[in-house]
């Protein structure tokens, strides 16, 4: 696994290498100082992994995880930021305390590992710049964040200038556009179905005919979606092989 | 002593005393006779007696908790129904001993209305003392215990990276993580120190304060740039523990830490115009209300002193230019240790 340390501070990256110095199985690739650097070596390097800071000069770790657009693996590395972690939904991450044991930091990395050796995962590690339902996004909307496996996203709705996430019983917003979105995520997995909305077409659950020669599909969450008329065609052809 | 125990030697001292300082006052005017003496000493059994009686009514009834309008009749009625009492069966008694005149009655009731007066002025203003001192005594303790909850407590945010920084420093450097061990050793014990006390020296102070800046370079390495200008009088000054600790940690905090560049943190202090004046200045800009903590520090800190040192002291933090916020503590220094607020 390719990893990048990011942190602001030169002794704590130290420390972490010379941690992750026994474990063969995390190469580090690089380091990057703060949000700007790690945004940049993230897009140029792809990494697989990042342990990230959250509080470093500017801007925090979770900002540079809003800006991704494709999250790889994190693994959160913080001295003391108890509320900053309860954001998150339980699970979602791994985080170490700093000064990090080392059992600690093995029991992160071997999980990692694990999912690593899932075939869906191994088909990420193939996939092309688009993201696919195996990629994770990060979600934040106002003091809660998730890192979401796009294959729970059921849909994206726009609203504005926001996109409504859809997935478990949650829907928060993020600042995007659905243009921009739909052109990164994967269509064989995601399907523009009007101009308001993005479905996951694995979460298509039945499909009725609709006036003007649309359609009518609802998802196992429950929700309904109408495909235009002019997407209508391309979806049966997608749906039925 | 306690207050029942003082009760009674004052009840029946001050009757005695009563009674003897009249007996010597009658031995000018007239002879002693064992009749004289009997009456005496009725006349104390019967004060101690009926007083007590009044004071255990006083009680029952809470008449301390009566506002004076209240409280006046009442004990204008219970004096005048004792001192009716009182002198009646003096009158029947001792003028059966020494037949008196019908007039001695009017006399004795306006002497025993005194009487019973300036017991009731005794008890009553005793009384009033005692609670306004332990009114005082709650609003000291009330202060203290808030002057604990607002006392800074070491931020672990900051113990966790120094040790995380030592860490990596033992390998890098070991004779300076052994310093480091001490200089963060030596902040804990003053973390825990601090507790106990209300002031400090300023040199104390600054001792700890070294300790913080030094382990603080270890973390942010060039980042972090020091400066302190120390007015060689200072020494000897009281401040509150930890104070400029944690002005230092939050200019840390909030200026240094989110630059990526560091900055500069210098501290000075001067005499002006008979004050003690600290001037602490951090790279960064100062955005008031932008951060809930950073408020409640300050806001904490400047509650402390005046706590502490009441109206007279001055607590200011601005931007001085467009990045160098200027946070500025201005202590008289005609305040006497006897002066401040200790306990």
């Amino acid at each position: 696994m390719r990893a990048l340390i990011i942190d602001d501070e030169r002794l704590a990256r130290k420390e972490l290498e010379k941690l992750l110095e026994p474990h063969d199985e995390i190469e580090i690739i690089g380091e990057a100082v703060d949000v700007d650097d790690a945004f940049e070596k993230i897009n140029t390097m792809d990494p697989d992994l990042i342990f990230l800071d959250i509080q470093m000069p500017g801007k925090t770790g979770f900002e540079l995880l809003e800006e991704l657009e494709k999250v790889p693996k994190v693994i959160f590395t913080t001295a003391y930021d108890e509320f900053a972690l309860k954001a998150f939904d339980v699970n979602a991450l791994d985080y170490l305390l700093k000064p990090i044991q080392p059992e600690r930091l093995a029991e992160a990395v071997n999980k990692l590992v694990d999912q690593e050796e899932k075939p869906e995962a191994s088909e990420q590690s193939t996939s092309n710049k688009k993201l696919t339902i195996y990629d994770q996004v990060f979600v934040k909307d106002g003091d809660k964040c998730w890192f979401v496996k796009l294959s729970n996203v059921r849909l994206f709705e726009s609203d504005g200038n926001y996109i409504k996430v859809y997935f478990d019983n949650f829907k928060p917003m993020i600042h995007k556009s659905l243009n921009a979105l739909d052109e990164k995520l994967d269509d064989r997995s995601f399907f523009r179905a009007s101009r308001k909305h993005i479905v996951n077409l694995s979460w298509v659950e039945t499909i009725e005919p609709w006036f003007n020669g649309g359609l009518m599909v609802q998802l196992k969450g429950g929700e309904k979606v109408e495909v235009s008329r002019r997407q209508a065609a391309r979806f049966k052809e997608m749906m039925s092989l | 002593m306690n207050k029942k125990k003082l009760y009674w030697i004052c009840q029946l001292g001050g009757w005695m005393l009563y009674g003897i300082a009249n007996l010597v006052g009658f031995s000018f005017v007239r002879a002693i006779t064992p009749e004289l003496i009997f009456g005496e000493v009725f006349q104390v059994v019967f004060y101690i007696g009926s007083t007590h009686f009044f004071r255990l009514i006083i009680k029952k009834r809470d008449w301390f908790d009566l506002p004076f309008n209240r409280l006046i009749p009442r004990m204008a009625g219970g004096i005048l129904l004792m001192s009716a009492v009182n002198s009646s069966i003096n009158y029947i008694i001792v003028r059966g001993i020494t037949s008196r005149q019908a007039t001695d009655l009017i006399a004795l009731l306006i002497v025993s209305m005194i009487v019973y007066f300036l017991w009731s002025l005794i008890y009553f203003t005793y009384h009033y003392f005692e609670s306004y001192r332990k009114s005082l005594q709650h609003k000291a303790a009330l202060n203290e215990i808030e002057l604990s909850n607002l006392k800074s407590q070491l931020n672990p945010h900051f113990i966790f990276n120094a040790l995380n920084s030592i860490r990596a420093l033992v390998d890098e450097d070991p004779e300076k993580s052994k310093d480091a061990i001490t200089q963060l050793s030596h902040i804990l014990r003053n973390s825990l120190a601090a507790d106990k006390k209300r002031l400090v020296s300023f040199d104390e102070e600054m001792k700890t304060v070294r300790d913080y800046l030094a382990l603080e370079s270890i973390r942010y390495e060039e980042r972090l740039k020091t400066k302190l200008n120390i007015h060689p009088d200072s020494e000897a000054c009281k401040i509150p523990p930890l104070m400029i600790q944690t002005l230092v940690e939050n200019g840390i905090k909030h200026g240094i830490s989110n630059l990526k560049k560091g900055g500069i943190i210098s501290i000075d202090t001067t005499f002006i115009d008979s004050a003690f004046v600290i001037q602490i200045r951090n790279s960064g800009v100062y955005i008031n209300g932008v951060s809930k903590n950073a408020g409640m520090g300050l806001e904490n800190t400047r509650r402390r002193l005046k706590l502490i040192y009441g109206d007279q002291v001055g607590f200011e933090i601005r931007n001085e230019d467009k990045n160098i916020v200027l946070t500025e503590i201005k202590i008289p220094e005609k305040i006497k240790d006897e002066s401040i607020n200790y306990r």
